[in-house]
């Protein structure tokens, strides 16, 4: 698995991608959601979250917890609808994995999709690659 | 030279050489952050940041009713102030005793004068102080200078072996407020330094030429001082207690507590003056009481990763009893933190709070400034 690189931003090429900056990666009838590289970027400085309760159903763009760094407060949406199975726990007094390994240790939630035909809404590689550059410029 | 945003005149070093994401500050592109704002904020705090804040308005004040006009304008009394010192920060008012600017006068001579302003608020005080002194017959002229020189700010408790090690050791001679005019720093000509800063930490704060600046710039970047943006600026004034405005104040009497609330300190106002601009208001003020002071917030353990912002509500109980003017993540402290207007009533040391943020509750204490302990007391 390789990563497409738009200036300082790293995007895998493994992962879907929503609009709002997050990531997805499949894993049968689940997803793992995070934020991507360019989100940990542009937030800086992460210093708390707030996570859902496990088993909570949601819809897919519903905010799902939010982000603070030093410079702003951020919502996280959910990329899918289906039941939160899973959530980071880690992330509540070692916040600054979302800026350390964003893709890794930085992940947010686990996702049971309850309608995964969703998964086609959300962008490929290129795609996100292709919004940051213009959201660069 | 009128195309806003204005660019500070270090930008492009910032920019190409050291990486830094820019953003708008007070109609100035400005650099926010180098590498992290932990980073920056603790080098301040440890050691030795230095930051460019040319965007800052710098004035010259010149004529032989300088001292008047000033007297008239500030709430300090600024006749105390000796040649080649800063009378400390002072509040210009408005009618209703609400904050125009908060701003630090310079004394050369009698007759000339420095000021500087907050950046964005240079143009309504460039015209606000041409105003006065063409309606009661200052003799004085209004020179602005922010666009001639660069200016950059060098802090931290580890300032003075800096300058030691540029060859610049006589700096260190300075007193806290006192400054120099026309001399020379690691062979570049400086027009100022002076012993000051808003960071709550020792420190100097040079005007030079853009490149003379830069140099010196280089120079300090070359003996480890770390560049630090303006989120770090904004972290470190508010752990310190010192004010921003459109936050902590602000001219709206519907928007903003009188001057009296801001509980402002550096002997900013002196009640033995009499005669400056807003000073009945302010005076009405003081007998009656004030509504609201100025604290601040302290995050419970619990909640020190939720961060409370202005204008977040605050509540005793079920009493809606003040909100936050400005809150961050303290990186030195390791905890969220905020200034807030309380209602004095409520405005209890030590006391919990409740501050409301994204619909739910979280326990807060109300504290003293500044919100780091033990700051050095600078000769």
């Amino acid at each position: 698995m390789g990563v497409i690189k738009v200036d300082k931003y790293i995007i895998k090429d493994d992962l879907l991608y929503t609009k709002t900056d997050e990531w997805v990666k499949v894993e049968d009838n689940k997803v793992r959601e995070g934020i991507t590289d360019y989100a940990q970027k542009e937030l800086k400085d992460i210093v708390g979250v707030e996570l859902p309760e496990v088993g909570r159903e949601v819809k897919a763009g519903e905010p799902i917890g939010t982000i603070e760094s030093i410079k702003a407060t951020a919502d996280i949406y959910a990329a899918v609808s289906g039941k939160i199975v899973e959530v980071n726990e880690r992330l509540l007094s070692e916040p600054e994995l979302l800026n350390s390994d964003p893709y890794g240790e930085g992940w947010i939630v686990v996702i049971e999709m309850s309608n995964p035909d969703e998964l086609k809404h959300l962008m490929k590689p290129e795609e996100y690659a292709e919004k940051i550059r213009k959201g660069e410029h | 030279m009128d195309f806003k945003p204005y660019k500070t005149l270090l930008l492009s070093f910032h920019e190409e050489v050291l990486g830094a994401t820019l953003g708008e500050f007070g109609g100035w592109i400005v650099p926010m952050v180098y590498t992290s704002v932990f980073e920056e904020h603790n080098a301040v705090r440890t050691s030795v940041g230095v930051f460019d804040v040319s965007h800052m308005g710098r004035l010259r004040l010149k004529g032989p009713d300088v001292i008047p006009f000033l007297q008239r304008v500030f709430t300090r009394n600024i006749a105390k102030t000796k040649d080649y010192w800063m009378s400390g920060p002072t509040l210009v008012l408005n009618e209703y005793a609400r904050v125009k600017d908060d701003e630090m006068p310079y004394r050369i001579s009698e007759d000339e004068w420095l000021v500087v302003v907050n950046a964005p608020y240079r143009e309504k005080m460039i015209n606000y102080f041409k105003d006065i002194i063409r309606r009661e017959k200052f003799n004085v002229t209004v020179e602005d200078l922010t666009f001639k020189y660069a200016m950059i700010a060098v802090q931290g408790p580890k300032v003075e072996e800096v300058f030691s090690s540029i060859g610049a050791d006589w700096v260190n001679n300075l007193h806290t407020l006192e400054f120099r005019v026309n001399c020379e720093i690691a062979g570049q000509k400086v027009y100022l330094i002076s012993r000051s800063g808003w960071t709550g930490e020792d420190g100097f704060e040079i005007w030079a030429e853009p490149k003379y600046m830069i140099e010196i710039y280089r120079i300090l970047l070359r003996v480890g001082v770390k560049p630090v943006g303006i989120i770090s600026r904004d972290t470190l004034r508010i752990e310190m207690g010192y004010v921003l405005g459109e936050h902590e104040y602000g001219e709206d009497p519907t928007k903003y507590p009188p001057a009296l609330s801001l509980r402002y300190g550096f002997g900013a106002i002196d009640w033995s003056k009499h005669g400056f601009i807003g000073e009945e208001a302010l005076r009405a003020y003081r007998r009656e009481g004030v509504k609201w002071i100025r604290v601040g917030i302290k995050m419970r353990k619990k909640h020190a990763r939720v961060i409370p912002r202005k204008n977040c509500k605050i509540y005793v109980e079920d009493q809606l009893v003040g909100w936050i003017t400005s809150g961050t993540y303290s990186p030195y402290l390791k905890t969220s933190i905020a200034q807030a207007y309380i209602d004095t009533r409520y405005a209890i040391l030590g006391e919990p709070v409740e501050i409301e943020i994204r619909g739910k509750r979280y326990e807060g204490k109300i504290v003293d400034f500044p919100l780091v302990p033990g700051r050095p007391v600078i000769k």
